[in-house]
């Protein structure tokens, strides 16, 4: 029990696949507690319960948080966003990618260890693991052992309560995407369409795949924020790293021997930060692609030197600057860039956001023809106008147009009404003597005013065809 | 799953596993972005009705087109990885 490497190993093991088709071998991760334990046990309460929680949530007559996709609106409590709207989609991104770069100089793979889904999700699902089949020892020899009752139950039961989970999950996110409460009531009435069915059953097989059976190999293979961050580490970055000159050289000991006489390190080679590790790996041998900061080895490593009477620290959150004994540079030129980019696009982000012209008007010209000579000898253009409302309020406009002399509007009626969120289309016919038309295509404006809302107004340019000109 | 033979004549180090997820995974996330980017455009209930195809739901367009770009781009991962491979096997292997 005191130097099993098996994790180690099976990680080995799973990178040499060329001469045989081998599946991988299992990784077993021991149960750990600790302070980073219980910080990451927050971050998944709290990211999860926002998760499953927050799309049940109501505001202002519809779901607070939703990005319909079916309406093609998405709604953030108060805001409502639209197709048009996509550059803040953009910007976001912009965000999120500087906010990456930030996090990652300053403090290394912390969104691995604490925030990633694939690590969140993969946590509670080996936690159902644990219900049903046991500890790491246990686990370890039931998968040896024959397949009796014991191990159909116990084996059946994790993946029956892994499959229901994902399941669950899928729906939830399928809830993030259309109204969640329709989504519940079409499937209690039997009414989901097959689209809606297929998608809750893909996330939620993706759910069981990545998080029940495919694990480390999700954040070994396929995440491209493994393959870069060491980009953006630099030496003041903050990693997780075992103190060489400390714990060597290693080995276990008697009670009593004092290690120095002897020659050995702090490290009592105990291998409890291996037989902990998710992906398997063995920290002492240096920060390596693999490792997704999750801090295990530090939580195990603690307990083990208080139970020997040393210090904690052996693993430990550091920097390079810091092992080589330096001084760790918190403010340094890159981090104060991104942070301004930050703060900047962040900025613009909400300003621009915040001052929006909550109306929307476009001209469509009617294509079928250019133009067309009416009973009066007066040429006519036709358009349908399509008003978005995007206020949480009905709105009443007044339409006008200008831009050519003696431009007559044939329309129902100059007033129209949107209701909140809506689309009115608006058919409408320009007329002009011929003789107001210097070119063959003119650019009028169409201008909608609020009646409802003082100050809001949009004008638009449209195009008038005419008889090319004599 | 025979063994993968560099040009060198060494064994790749490449596991099956990662061959496949270098195929469907990026792939993947370039359907994703293609979709997003692509629908956020086009309303799939308006490419329909111009085409004259029969009214479908959003749900459904959206879900072709992703599928569909998914395929065409994993086809092209699939041809990248095909012509990556070696392009001679080394005198010593025998067939």
């Amino acid at each position: 029990m005191a130097n099993d490497n098996t994790n180690s190993k099976a990680a080995a093991k799973g990178s040499e696949n060329s001469e045989f088709y081998k599946k991988r071998e299992k990784i077993y991760p021991r149960e750990v507690h600790g302070i980073f334990a219980t910080l990451r046990n927050l971050a998944m309460i709290a990211l999860l319960g926002i998760f499953y929680v927050l799309p049940w949530f109501d505001y202002d007559g519809h779901q607070a948080i939703l990005f319909d996709l079916p309406a093609r609106k998405f709604y953030i409590f108060g805001w409502t966003f639209w197709p048009q709207d996509f550059i803040y989609l953009t910007a976001l991104l912009l965000i999120a990618a500087y906010a990456l770069f930030f996090f990652t100089t300053l403090a290394g793979r912390l969104w691995c260890g604490y925030a990633c889904p694939q690590t969140v999700w993969t946590e509670i699902f080996i936690w159902i693991e644990r219900k049903f089949e046991g500890s790491r020892q246990k686990q370890m020899k039931l998968d040896k052992g024959p397949w009796n009752a014991e191990r159909i139950l116990r084996t059946g039961g994790k993946h029956a309560a892994w499959l229901i989970f994902s399941l669950f999950t899928g729906f939830t996110f399928v809830g993030w995407f259309t109204p969640i409460d329709t989504l519940y009531s079409d499937i209690m009435t039997g009414n989901l369409s097959a689209w809606g069915i297929f998608w809750i059953l893909f996330y939620g097989f993706a759910t069981y795949g990545f998080a029940g059976l495919m694990r480390e190999q999700v954040c070994i293979y396929m995440c491209p924020y493994a393959r870069f961050q060491s980009v953006m580490f630099d030496k003041d970055t903050l990693l997780i790293a075992y103190d060489e000159e400390r714990g060597e050289p290693r080995g276990a000991r008697k009670k009593g021997i004092d290690a120095k006489e002897a020659g050995l390190g702090d490290c009592v080679n105990c291998g409890l930060c291996v037989q902990v590790c998710p992906t398997g790996i063995d920290i002492r041998n240096g920060l390596q692609y693999q490792c997704i900061g999750c801090a295990a080895c530090i939580d195990i490593c603690d307990e083990v030197m208080e139970k020997v009477n040393q210090p904690k620290g052996l693993v430990k959150y550091t920097t390079e600057h810091a092992l080589k004994g330096g001084q760790t540079h918190i403010m340094r030129p890159r981090i104060v860039v991104y942070a301004a980019l930050l703060i900047i696009i962040t900025g613009a982000l909400v300003y621009s956001v915040a001052t929006r012209t909550p109306l929307e008007l476009d001209i469509l010209r009617d294509r079928n023809a250019l133009y067309f000579e009416n009973d009066e000898g007066l040429i006519e253009n036709v358009y349908t106008l399509k008003v978005i409302n995007m206020t949480n309020q009905q709105q009443t406009y007044k339409l006008s147009v200008s831009g050519l002399e003696g431009l007559e509007m044939k329309i129902q009626s100059s007033e129209i009404t949107v209701e909140t969120g809506g689309v009115a289309e608006v058919p409408l016919r320009l007329a002009t003597d011929p003789e107001n038309l210097k070119t063959a295509s003119s650019v009028v404006n169409f201008t909608i005013e609020s009646l409802t809302t003082e100050g809001l107004s949009l004008t638009e340019p449209g195009r008038f065809l005419g008889p090319i000109s004599r | 799953m025979s063994s993968k033979v560099t040009s060198l004549g060494k064994e790749s180090e490449i596991s099956q596993f990662q061959n496949l997820v270098s195929i469907f995974w990026p792939s993947f996330l370039v359907a994703s972005l293609g979709t997003i980017l692509f629908f956020a455009f086009f309303d799939p209930i308006e490419l329909a009705r111009i085409s004259g195809y029969p009214e479908t739901s959003r749900l459904a367009g959206y879900t072709v087109g992703f599928f569909f770009f998914w395929i065409l781009s994993a086809v092209s991962s699939g041809l990248t990885y095909y012509f990556r491979q070696p392009c001679h096997k080394p005198v010593s292997q025998s067939e």
